[in-house]
């Protein structure tokens, strides 16, 4: 505690010193500061700009509405959106279950040699290119998924179910070595106190490390569910990329059996060229990246509030 | 040299109305059809590379662009993925229009392994509307085997897919608005139709190989079935496919001759065929 107040002491007398003129590594700080958040504001800006045709043509029935036929002037982003939020809770639900107890057999269980060559493995994984992923999705899951779904109506391998799939896998590495990094970070002493006590091995990762953990753990899974709302290629080989498939009722499962389309399947396709030079459809692909880019700001920051919040209570 | 390069395409683009061509002759202008132009490109860029050859080349106003750019002495070398019509020649009374075709583009309907044992060999025009306009639609009712036909559409703004709408519809604008799953690339369709039971889809007609995947023969309004190979593409029955073609006014002269003979020959023809179209040969012209 009184390590902490001696830093709050001094952060007064390190405020004091920003003047730009006489310090060149003070003038060099702030201008990076102000180039990236300039740069970023000024990407913001022209974002909204750009898309104003289409907030004028359609409103907010762009955000929501169903019907997406660029030649006949019909925007509605409705179905990009929920291919987008389909995909990516299919693939945090299973991605974050998994890693996280994943994580808890390498922190917790395994040897640490061993634990160390399993860690560089999953690091290798998550750093594997995602089209790399996409191949093996068009080549392996897709096939897979083509059977599964049969049942349920589905009558191709391509569906959201199959990009939720694919996400899963790719976010399961991160997932796995942040919430490992997330475990590792609470204090051996502790786990050694509490099995003084006479709690099990299960016992005190339940009750002790996990709940400290837990936080950094949700931070983590946010980050990851950025990863996966943003992910284009991998997506965009498996998900079909057909349009307007919105289901009648919202949070019926049906459509995830289908072919769809997500916000980044649908920029990385042909459309962002047919539409240069034409105000109206290119302020159409303008609004659903600004979609995108609103979508994954969020997620970033309810991470950071999460994380801020946890540190607080720690 | 960048700078050269972008003072002589300045130059050139502001000259071009008005002088006479004798200044700006050293810059070879084409203009035309945004099918042709990645293969000429590439064309162009390998003989500036050894040849020293000066370029400039855009795709304003597609097909009927490039011909209207011959026509008024706006380009050397239109590129035009179809013939000179009457329409053009009244535009450009006593023009002399030259047309050299380089390549085919057949656009052949392709199905798996799956489909193509059970049976079915052919579609008609109305047929292919019913699959198109009615997604779900089973391949009994076109003497296929009792499976969903899984339409995958070309995606729009691919030459194939204009292939296909004018074909079926006329015109591009006049395709009905039904979703499809789309695919991109030749590879893809290829893949995706060959791993997909009751799978059809549009493919450039060279990267059909009669193993993975199968062109349907088309019955043309008279009832013959038209397959997509030999005769039929070299006479024009066959009927989705177009031929790729190159405009100069009268027969092609000093940097132009240079492109279409560079084209013509075997490095040209194998950038056909890099490109997804067919080569002279193949096309039996």
């Amino acid at each position: 505690m009184t390590r902490a107040l001696a830093i709050e002491k001094e952060r007064p007398s390190l405020a004091g010193t920003w003047s730009f003129t006489h310090d060149p590594w003070t003038t060099l700080v702030w201008g990076s500061l102000i180039l990236s958040g300039g740069l970023f504001l000024f990407a913001g800006a022209t974002l909204v700009w750009q898309s104003l045709p289409i907030w004028r043509h359609e409103g907010w029935g762009f955000l929501f509405g169903g019907e997406w036929f660029y030649r006949h002037e019909l925007f509605g982003a409705g179905a990009m959106l929920y291919g987008s939020v389909a995909v990516a809770a299919i693939a945090v639900l299973l991605a974050v279950p998994l890693g996280v107890l994943a994580a808890v057999f390498l922190s917790e269980y395994l040897p640490r040699r061993l634990r160390w060559g399993m860690k560089v493995l999953v690091e290798a994984l998550a750093s594997v290119p995602s089209v790399v992923y996409g191949l093996f999705g068009v080549l392996v899951l897709r096939e897979w998924v083509g059977g599964a779904v049969e049942p349920f109506g589905g009558w191709t391998g391509d569906t959201l179910l199959t990009a939720g799939l694919l996400l899963a896998v790719m976010a399961l590495p991160l997932t796995v070595t942040l919430s490992d990094d997330a475990l590792r970070g609470v204090a051996q002493e502790q786990r050694v106190a509490v099995r003084g006590l006479g709690l099990t091995r299960g016992e005190t990762v339940l009750l002790v490390v996990l709940p400290q953990a837990w936080p950094a753990v949700v931070g983590a899974t946010l980050l990851g569910l950025g990863r996966a709302l943003g992910e284009t290629i991998a997506v965009f080989l498996v998900v079909g990329r057909m349009d307007n498939q919105l289901p009648e009722k919202w949070f019926s499962l049906e459509m995830i059996f289908q072919p769809g389309q997500t916000l980044t399947s649908k920029l990385g396709g042909p459309e962002t060229h047919l539409a240069a030079g034409d105000p109206l459809h290119w302020g159409a692909m303008m609004g659903l990246c600004l979609m995108l880019v609103a979508i994954t700001v969020s997620c970033l920051g309810g991470a950071r509030y999460l994380q801020g919040k946890g540190r607080g209570r720690a | 040299m960048g700078f050269r390069k972008l003072g002589l395409l300045v130059s050139g683009v502001m000259l071009a109305g008005t002088v006479s061509p004798a200044l700006v002759g050293e810059v070879l202008r084409v203009q035309g059809s945004t099918t042709v132009n990645p293969v000429v490109t590439e064309a162009l860029e390998f003989l500036r590379e050894e040849r020293g050859i000066r370029y400039r080349i855009d795709t304003l106003g597609g097909s009927a662009g490039g011909i209207r750019a011959v026509g008024t002495g706006a380009a050397e070398v239109g590129m035009s993925s179809k013939a000179i019509g009457d329409e053009d020649r009244r535009r450009h009374p006593g023009f002399d229009f030259h047309e050299t075709v380089i390549a085919v583009d057949a656009v052949a309907l392709v199905v798996g392994p799956d489909v193509w044992g059970a049976g079915v060999r052919s579609l008609s025009r109305e047929q292919v509307q019913v699959i198109y306009e009615r997604p779900g639609v089973s391949w009994t009712e076109f003497g296929g085997p009792d499976r969903r036909v899984v339409f995958f559409n070309k995606e729009p703004g691919r030459g194939t897919w204009s292939v296909f709408a004018e074909w079926s519809y006329g015109d591009p604008g006049e395709a009905p608005p039904v979703s499809h799953p789309e695919v991109g690339a030749n590879e893809e369709v290829r893949t995706k139709v060959s791993r997909t039971r009751g799978a059809l889809s549009q493919l450039s007609a060279s990267w059909v190989d009669g193993r993975t995947v199968f062109a349907l023969g088309i019955v043309n309004d008279s009832g013959e079935t038209i397959r997509p190979e030999g005769e039929a593409l070299a006479n024009g029955h066959y009927p989705l496919s177009r031929p790729l073609l190159l405009v100069t006014e009268g027969e092609p002269e000093g940097a132009a001759r240079e492109l279409i003979e560079f084209l013509l020959g075997p490095e040209g023809q194998r950038l056909v065929r890099k490109h997804g179209y067919l080569s002279l040969a193949e096309a039996g012209l």
